[in-house]
């Protein structure tokens, strides 16, 4: 056989092995076979490589490598020989005969390599059988003893399938130890859940009742007859006019029975922002509160704003209309007395909004918290596990029963979601009004204090109520105070800044007279809080005024720091740079004679100069290094003169090529220079070497491109040493690197020197 | 082969010498062949294999699955193409089986009447071949690894048997008794043998990488151990003084002419020693693949004029020289491990039985016929040879062209 032929054999079977497809080239197949048509000698040499591709730790090889050895099979009776000779390797490598060698991966190919064997084994011996008496062993073998159902679409061994087998009675085992686990979690749990469910109703019950049990509520308390009328805006003012237009008669009927019920009524409607139509139990109890806290208000607000309102005052307004509707209604006393209601005329209009919402007030804060910690049990806890056990009950194929039971469970808990979520309870508030029972006073910790949310309360240190002068009062307590509500700063930061503004001199124009001769009484008090801050107002004012040359000072005069020379401003010095010598301190020998006094020019003029530094101003940089970087970017650094990586900066086009021309020389220069010190010291094969230990690129493909990778050799083969990007294999990159690992060993030597440097004296440390 | 025949003829040559050199030119071209095969009947792997010295016709094979079967190996029916009939089979279906692997099986050495087994099921049975039925049946503490019948014995009828137990059992056919014990050992005895020279000698190989050459009329004890190191101290670590191996010895076989003894070793060695003296002929044979927990069968060729021995070697036979260690071939057939062979005296074949579940016969390839005859057939030998086997034939397609 001539070399020629044989390197163009080698190269074929080369090609085709690695070609990393399914299918052979028909091409290609067609020349192998027209030069093994030629002679044994090629046909010797294309078993040789066949095999040894074959051999080959890569599936799709082998697969190609198989699909070459069945073309030539069916055509030479030498190539046959030649291979039966070997069959039993030959089975190995590609019906995976020997567990101990299983096919390489991928996985895929793997197994369409050995279908595909197995079926061609089969007509094989349908063909050969007879002749070649190897092939029929063969082929016995892979029947009889590994079991090999030929007719079975995955052509599987009988290990195989005992393989699969027991894997499905394990999980099956997995399974149901699973099931058990959870129903006897589940008969655990169960009650708890009941529980909770059963808290969560009640708890919404209270919130929201049912809607029968509201109408007795209605008919039972006359004040929520009120509830029905509209109260869109949460104003603080009192709208007592509009309500009287709104539903005078209601009113004035209640305004007979109980006039004190007014203030409830009304501060209940402004808590109920939108058209409430259903009263909930809660507020009714609440209401005494809450009211009580309003009445406070409204008789501070009344205080202050009586004068300047109309003065119209809603008790006397009211008694007004009582007289009024005596005279009209006499006759339908009768009536109201029977029905309840004012006339036969009068229409209930009975609002009822689509979706609920439940405002958190003070008073249901102690449910709803509960509610919320229900709602969290349930959604991070009770649901996800029955969630979980009907999963298990599912997979493990669990009895009706104890499926049934999990669903339920599953769907109550959904549920009481579902009825949760429809009350659109609103949380924030609760938060705000936490912060702010932080900031009042004692009198609400008290209140609170009886709330069982505890773990808010808590947080917040009962602070001592705090007498006299306070410089900061927050804005939204001055009147609380007594103090001007309008902002001023004098009052804060006269102790700090002393060139500041004057205060301004009472500066709000709405002040109330009847707020200022309160608080003229309040200042004759000297224990009240008003009297220090007016003292201290005074004074300021003084201090002010005292000092006009700061007023006059330019605008923009430098501010520099207080010194000598500024101390000692337009005045002589008069010792200025003398320094005292003290006389001896003993008691008996004194030197001759004592300089008490000595000149030191330096100290002279150092207390009378004074440095001023100027650095100059900051010029941000604009202008980038721009030299070409490796991976075709530009350097990005910005740097005033010079780069660190790249030498001074000079002017550079879009490509980083440098514009001057001695620039461009320079660099190539620089360039070459440095190529040629690289060889010296850096090692391609090292640098290689580094870069697969550390996985960083050091660049050694810029250094040498000498060697050639074998994945370059065979681009179309699928890459086996591809990792897997998983986070297994990230996590193992960073746990078992080495850098890391030698730190851990060093840390964990280094502690137990210590411990031996330490204790060595002792036996049973030493030991160790 | 025409010197050796005239030579014969003008009697220049003892018989003997053509005998030999015919022989050994057939061992030499054993091959796999396509004509002889030997019915299916285990359907587990074959452990052992015995033929019967008389007449060379039947073939016993013992089974990993306890079945016994006794083929016929002669071919009566005048083709090439042959298929050897199980005469009879001791099946799962009989009373009798061995309830586990038949570990031995050999032919009373003077009649086909008579065979004995022994099993890991602990007994060893003493079978009728007309019946089928053990005539009888010895019973142990241990596993049976193996046994022997002297094949030259004619004042005893004693079967040595290798059980579990390191004491090795010394059964007399007359009585249908044990009668002896030979103590010595340390382990299990892998491997026993009568030597085919003196009706007493017996050698035992054991998992202690011991073999002990006993003369069972000496009841104080072995003759001598076999010592891998020739008694040289120096080379011998303590613990290794006066093994054969460095393993446990599972292999033991004597030459035809009971001169020498074979063993191996799961140290994948196997040694060549002079069955008089126990000394170690130290003949290199390599690495005689050996990985077998239980006994290995292998056999060494009979009237050849340099002997052959036929290991079995991972899935393969190897065929070395005896004397000088050589590799002669590998016969490759097997899908499996093979764990017995057998050589036949008579026509130069070699059976051998693996787990693979079949026994392959090894046929010497028939001469091939000379060039005078081929003038006078030549047209008839091509013409019959392409309609014969078509499927030796070449297939090339007209399209590679």
């Amino acid at each position: 056989m001539e070399l020629s032929q044989r390197e163009r054999l080698s190269e074929l079977v080369e090609d085709l092995t690695t070609s990393g497809q399914q299918e052979l080239n028909q091409d290609k197949i067609k020349e192998l076979k027209k030069i093994c048509k030629m002679s044994s000698d090629c046909i010797d040499h294309v078993y040789h490589t066949v095999m040894s591709q074959l051999n080959q730790e890569h599936s799709e090889i082998r697969l190609s490598a198989f699909q070459i050895a069945s073309e030539l099979f069916s055509r030479s009776h030498h190539f046959r020989t030649l291979l039966l000779d070997n069959f039993q390797d030959f089975l190995e490598l590609t019906v995976e005969t020997d567990s101990e060698q299983p096919l390489p991966p991928p996985k895929e190919i793997a197994k369409k390599l050995r279908s595909l064997a197995l079926r061609t084994v089969q007509s094989w011996q349908t063909c050969y059988g007879t002749e070649y008496k190897k092939l029929a062993l063969g082929y016995h073998f892979l029947k009889q003893v590994k079991k090999v159902d030929f007719q079975d679409a995955e052509s599987r061994t009988i290990a195989q399938r005992r393989m699969e087998e027991e894997r499905q009675r394990r999980m099956e085992r997995i399974l149901k130890g699973r099931m058990e686990a959870a129903s006897k979690d589940m008969e655990e749990k169960y009650q708890e859940i009941k529980a909770t469910l059963t808290e969560m109703e009640s708890c919404m019950r209270l919130l929201l009742p049912d809607f029968g049990i509201t109408n007795q509520i209605i008919n039972s308390s006359p004040s929520t007859q009120t509830a029905s009328n509209a109260y869109p805006s949460d104003d603080e003012q009192p709208r007592y006019s509009e309500d009287v237009k709104d539903d005078r008669k209601e009113r004035r009927k209640q305004q007979k029975a109980e006039t004190c019920q007014e203030d409830k009524k009304s501060c209940l409607k402004k808590n109920n922002s939108q058209d409430v139509s259903v009263k909930m139990k809660q507020e009714l109890y609440e209401e005494e509160g809450v009211c009580e806290k309003r009445k406070d208000g409204n008789e501070k607000e009344e205080e202050g704003e009586g004068k300047l309102n109309n003065g119209q005052d809603p008790l006397n307004k009211n008694s007004e209309e009582d007289k009024e509707e005596d005279n009209v209604s006499l006759h339908g006393d009768l009536f109201i007395r029977n029905s309840g209601l004012i006339s036969h005329s009068y229409s209930l209009d009975l609002n009822l909004s689509p979706g609920f919402h439940v405002k958190e007030t003070e008073d249901n804060e102690a449910v709803i918290s509960t509610v919320i910690d229900i709602h969290r049990l349930i959604t991070y806890k009770h649901l996800p596990a029955v969630q979980g056990w009907v999963q298990i009950f599912i997979k493990a194929g669990a009895e009706q029963q104890l499926l049934r039971r999990a669903l339920d469970l599953k769907k109550s808990l959904e549920a009481a979601l579902q009825k949760h979520r429809e009350l659109h309870i609103d949380y924030k508030t609760r938060v705000r009004k936490v912060m702010k029972a932080s900031l009042q006073k004692r009198e609400d910790y008290d209140d609170e204090d009886d709330d069982d949310d505890d773990e808010d309360d808590s947080d917040f240190d009962e602070v001592p109520e705090k007498e006299g002068y306070e410089p900061h009062v927050p804005e939204h307590l001055r009147a609380e105070y007594g103090l001007d509500p309008s902002p001023s700063t004098s009052a804060g930061s006269i102790p700090r800044k002393r060139s500041a503004a004057p205060p301004p001199q009472s500066s709000c124009s709405s002040f109330s007279s009847r707020q200022l001769k309160r608080l003229k009484e309040e200042e004759q008090d000297p224990t009240s809080a008003a009297a220090t801050l007016h003292l201290l107002g005074v004074q300021t004012a003084q201090t002010s005024s005292s000092g006009p040359s700061s007023e006059q000072k330019p605008v923009d005069a430098p501010v520099v720091p207080f010194g000598l020379d500024l101390y000692y401003w337009g005045q002589e010095q008069p010792n200025a740079g003398k320094v005292i010598k003290a006389t001896s301190q003993h008691q008996f020998w004194v030197p001759a004679e004592v300089d008490e006094e000595v000149e030191n020019d330096n100290l002279l003029a150092e207390s009378r100069s004074r440095y001023i530094s100027f650095p100059g101003r900051f010029t941000p940089v604009n202008h980038f290094c721009r030299a070409p970087l490796g991976e075709g970017k530009l350097c990005q650094r910005q740097d005033r003169r010079k780069c660190p990586f790249h030498g001074s900066i000079v002017p550079r086009d879009q490509d980083g090529r440098p514009c001057r021309e001695e620039d461009r020389l320079r660099e190539e220069e620089e360039k070459r220079r440095k190529a040629e010190e690289q060889l010296d010291w850096r090692d391609a094969e090292l640098m290689r070497d580094i870069e697969a230990e550390t996985g960083e690129d050091l660049g050694s493909g810029r250094v040498a491109k000498k060697g050639k990778g074998k994945k370059k050799k065979y681009p179309n083969l699928s890459d086996l040493k591809q990792s897997d990007n998983t986070s297994r294999s990230r996590l193992e990159k960073k746990v078992f690197n080495k850098s890391a690992m030698r730190r851990v060993a060093e840390v964990m030597s280094k502690a137990d020197r210590r411990k031996h440097d330490k204790f060595s004296n002792q036996f049973n440390y030493a030991l160790k | 082969m025409l010197g050796f025949l005239t030579a014969r003829q003008t009697g220049l040559d003892e018989p003997l010498r053509l005998r030999r050199a015919e022989s050994t030119r057939r061992v030499l071209g054993l091959k796999l062949n396509p004509d002889r095969d030997l019915e299916r009947i285990h359907g587990n792997g074959i452990n052992t294999i015995d033929i019967e010295a008389i007449e060379g016709r039947y073939l016993l094979s013992g089974g990993a699955d306890g079945v016994i079967v006794i083929y016929d190996l002669e071919n009566y029916s005048g083709q090439q193409q042959y298929t050897c009939k199980a005469v009879c089979t001791v099946g799962r279906s009989s009373r009798y089986v061995h309830k586990f692997s038949v570990e031995t099986v050999q032919w009373y050495p003077y009649d086909t009447g008579m065979f004995v087994s022994s099993s890991f099921d602990k007994t060893m049975k003493v079978w009728d071949t007309e019946t089928l039925k053990p005539a009888e049946v010895f019973e142990f503490d241990g596993n049976v690894y193996s046994h022997h019948l002297s094949p030259i014995a004619r004042k005893h009828s004693l079967i040595a048997v290798g059980t579990k137990n390191p004491k090795i059992q010394l059964c007399d056919m007359k009585s249908g008794s044990r009668i002896h014990v030979l103590q010595g050992h340390r382990a299990e005895v892998l491997s026993v043998q009568w030597s085919p020279r003196y009706e007493h000698i017996l050698a035992t190989a054991s998992a202690d990488s011991k073999v002990k050459v006993w003369d069972v009329r000496r009841a104080s004890g072995s003759l001598f151990t076999l010592d891998q190191h020739n008694g040289d101290k120096s080379k011998a670590s303590s613990e290794a003084v006066n093994t054969a191996h460095n393993g446990r010895v599972n292999g033991l076989s004597f030459t035809g002419d009971g001169l020498f003894l074979l063993t191996t070793g799961t140290d994948d060695r196997m040694r060549l020693w002079n069955s008089a003296t126990g000394e170690n002929t130290l003949v290199n044979y390599g690495k005689v693949c050996n990985e077998s927990r239980k006994r290995l069968q292998f056999t060494v060729s009979h009237g050849c004029s340099p002997e052959f021995v036929f290991v079995p070697c991972g899935s393969s036979v190897a065929v070395y020289a005896l004397h000088t260690g050589e590799l002669v071939t590998m016969l490759r057939g097997h899908y499996n491990n093979v764990d017995c062979c057998e050589f036949h005296p008579d026509y130069q074949e070699l059976y051998s039985g693996g787990k693979d579940c079949n026994i392959l016969a090894w046929v010497p390839v028939l001469r091939a016929p000379d060039l005078e005859e081929e003038t006078t057939c030549t047209i008839k030998s091509a013409a019959g040879q392409t309609a014969v086997n078509p499927a030796f034939q070449d297939a090339w397609s007209s399209d590679e062209d």
